[in-house]
């Protein structure tokens, strides 16, 4: 929309190059009409001026055609989104000066805090957002804290969409018995069988939680006092971490680097299992009801061992001015609606926070978790590595052993 | 005879301080974008890594501990070693590729010689990842190739799914074009008629090309040797899509560094050692470039 506006600008601009008579006279008149209104300046501007502009940094899944059309006519505003990949990325970004050039960011786990401590963002008045009314309380402080700071005065954060780190599995090649525990991603049974991503955070995490459990030290007290959380490991804990994925590395036919690729590879039988954020699960589950796939296909969202998930979000920035702060709140409350998350769950194909359920067919229920949100509380949520620094360390000897 | 003189030099003098402003005056931004665009981002590469990174945040703490755990550490030697075996293997297997490739066009290529260079460049009409893609689909556990053996009954390549082998071979196709192309700029101005003198002395074509080809063509070859090592030294994409779990380069833990794991001290540290082995890499093959004999003088017009 705005290259073609842009594009229509130059054209114009184009046009004008050549002086004519008329041209002569058009621009004395103009500039008559500008000494005769001169003092009126200050109240004068011109429409694009005018309109107000909401800019996002936020992830490209998000950028629906129509929800953005809708609300570009509904609020007569302007929807400039800037899109990154992780949110490392985005945090940098707003770290160097991006609190001026943004009104709204992204984040998923614990970043929403980390943003609002460091003083990136500010705090979502969740009472300018009717729509936060349709949102399971599943993802609603207190019962999901991550979306307030520690003390619960301020929400930081509004939800959007949910999912886990869960187990796909080709249930017709792997047997009923090893299916259900992280452990199947070491079992030399699927050698060559199996697939991770090459993010490190998740795949630290998640053998972390197997470590715990082989040490059993994830049931125990932990050195901080706290429950245990896969993002917090001992160094005991992290050095069987190691050992584990060591030991997994030599399993894997190959770690994916998107999810075309997964795709390909579970639709085309080379790979039977992969811990993946169920996009996959959902591409395949959708091919086989259609009668496209010939084995059955299965996802575990919650190994019995634990697993890891994650709630994206929408957080208002801490540079945005009053007039842009209304409108974030606008851009989540049309976000929320109902009729438009369908939309979200359909182009995504994410779990929805929102209850949708007298909205979506029995299968669409679900395939987009949606009587399965008390589970986000059961996840380890996506968090920030006690160190990363002991972490890079720790994958860069997995990686090069 | 004198005044003469003096009345020339002055001229010559202002003629070339004219000559000199001009100069500057093209040159100019030429080295401004050069200074802003390469050595700014590198004089703050060469300062972060002596700065210290904590939980995604940059400390200016000047110390030396980046550099000694890139040294001591053994994960980044074993990183630093395969991504320079792998850049030294590419560098041959283009070279061996290149050379016929290269001097077939430049001696027989006739009028078609242009038309040949710049199918060269056909690949560059699509992006790098998508020439990976590509390589995916052709090399892959259900790319063509291994589809097709299980197709007529016979077992997949497995050395060519997701293995460093396959890694390879994805760079070598990604780089051999920049090795042709220098190896023929060189050949296409030799003097084939060389190559008669020494047949009537009798030479063998083995020795011919020994003796005159390769040594009057060496800073082709060298240009050649530069381009596709250096970029393969860095390389990660290739590795990263073809190469599977053994594979994991250099480059690709320094681009982990500044990205997912936010150890930006370390990755300026690991980005200088890269830029370090460079410049020798370089100097090493510049110092074998022995410019009489490759019929270069320095001088234009002598």
């Amino acid at each position: 929309m705005s290259i073609s506006h842009t594009r229509l600008r130059i054209a114009s601009s184009a046009r004008r190059v050549g002086t004519t008579r008329r041209a002569l006279l058009k621009g004395a008149a103009i500039a008559g009409a500008g000494l005769v209104f001169r003092p009126m300046a200050p109240f004068i501007s011109n429409a694009e001026a005018a309109t107000p502009t909401l800019r996002l940094l936020m992830w490209q899944p998000y950028a629906i055609n129509e929800t953005i059309a809708e609300f570009e006519s509904k609020f007569g505003a302007k929807f400039a989104p800037t899109f990154f990949d992780g949110n490392s990325e985005a945090f940098n970004k707003m770290k160097v000066g991006g609190t001026k050039d943004f009104d709204i960011v992204q984040g998923d786990g614990f970043w929403p805090r980390l943003y609002f401590r460091q003083g990136l963002t500010q705090a979502v008045d969740y009472g300018k957002i009717a729509s936060m009314a349709n949102v399971f309380p599943d993802f609603l402080p207190p019962n999901f804290p991550l979306l307030a700071d520690p003390s619960g005065e301020h929400k930081v954060a509004a939800p959007n969409c949910w999912g886990g780190y869960g187990i796909t599995v080709n249930s017709s090649q792997v047997a009923a018995g090893d299916i259900g525990s992280i452990s199947l991603l070491l079992n030399e049974k699927y050698k060559g069988k199996m697939s991770t991503n090459s993010r490190f955070e998740e795949n630290i995490a998640l053998i972390g939680i197997l470590a715990a459990t082989n040490l059993g030290t994830i049931s125990g007290p932990r050195p901080d006092g706290n429950p245990f959380n896969p993002y917090n490991l001992t160094d005991a804990e992290l050095e069987e971490t190691k050992k584990l994925l060591i030991q997994q590395k030599k399993l894997l036919l190959t770690r994916y680097q998107d999810y075309d690729a997964l795709d390909r590879l579970m639709r085309g039988g080379a790979v039977w299992a992969a811990p993946e954020f169920a996009e996959t699960y959902r591409h395949l589950t959708v091919l086989k009801q259609d009668g496209k796939l010939d084995f059955d296909i299965q996802h575990v969202l919650k190994p019995k061992e634990g697993g890891l998930g994650w709630v994206d979000t929408w957080m208002i920035s801490s540079g945005a001015d009053s007039e842009r702060v209304e409108l974030a709140h606008h851009w989540m409350d049309s976000f929320l609606k109902k009729d438009n998350y369908v939309r979200v769950v359909r182009s995504t194909g994410y779990g929805g926070t929102v209850d949708l359920r007298d909205l979506l067919s029995p299968n669409e229920i679900e395939l987009y978790f949606q009587n399965r949100s008390s589970e986000a509380s059961q996840l380890h949520m996506f968090d920030q590595p006690s160190s990363p620094e002991k972490w890079e360390r720790i994958w860069s000897d997995v990686e090069a052993s | 005879m004198t005044a003469g003189t003096l009345q020339i030099t002055p001229r010559r003098t202002k003629l070339h301080r004219l000559f000199a402003y001009r100069f500057a005056l093209l040159a100019g931004p030429g080295a401004l974008f050069i200074m802003i665009a390469l050595l700014l981002p590198l004089l703050s590469i060469v300062v972060f890594s002596f700065w210290r990174t904590e939980s995604y945040e940059l400390y200016a703490d000047w110390n030396l501990d980046n550099y000694r755990v890139m040294l001591t550490e053994p994960a980044y030697r074993v990183f630093f070693l395969r991504s320079f075996f792998m850049a030294l293997a590419v560098t041959l297997a283009c070279l061996v590729i290149s050379w016929p490739v290269a001097y077939f066009i430049a001696k027989h290529g006739g009028r078609y010689r242009l038309l040949l260079v710049l199918l060269l460049a056909a690949p560059f009409f699509t992006g790098v990842i998508l020439r990976i893609a590509a390589l995916q689909g052709l090399f892959g556990p259900i790319g063509l190739i291994n589809m097709t053996l299980t197709e007529i009954g016979l077992p997949p390549i497995q050395v060519l799914m997701y293995t460093p082998l396959a890694a390879g071979i994805g760079l070598v196709y990604l780089y051999v074009p920049f090795m042709i192309t220098a190896i023929y700029l060189s050949v296409i101005n030799f003097n084939f008629e060389l190559l008669e003198v020494a047949k009537i002395n009798g030479a063998k074509p083995w020795r011919a090309f020994i003796e005159i080809t390769w040594p009057l063509n060496w800073i082709g070859t060298a240009i050649g040797l530069v381009v596709v090592f250096i970029p393969c030294l860095a390389s990660a994409v290739t590795q990263r899509f073809l190469g599977g779990t053994q594979s994991s380069s250099f480059g690709m833990s320094l681009a982990q560094q500044f990205g997912e794991t936010g150890t930006w001290a370390l990755g300026s540290a690991m980005g200088v050692a890269l830029f370090v082995s460079s410049i020798v890499a370089i100097v090493l093959i510049g110092r074998s470039i022995n410019l009489k004999r490759s019929g270069f003088t320095g001088v234009i017009n002598p």
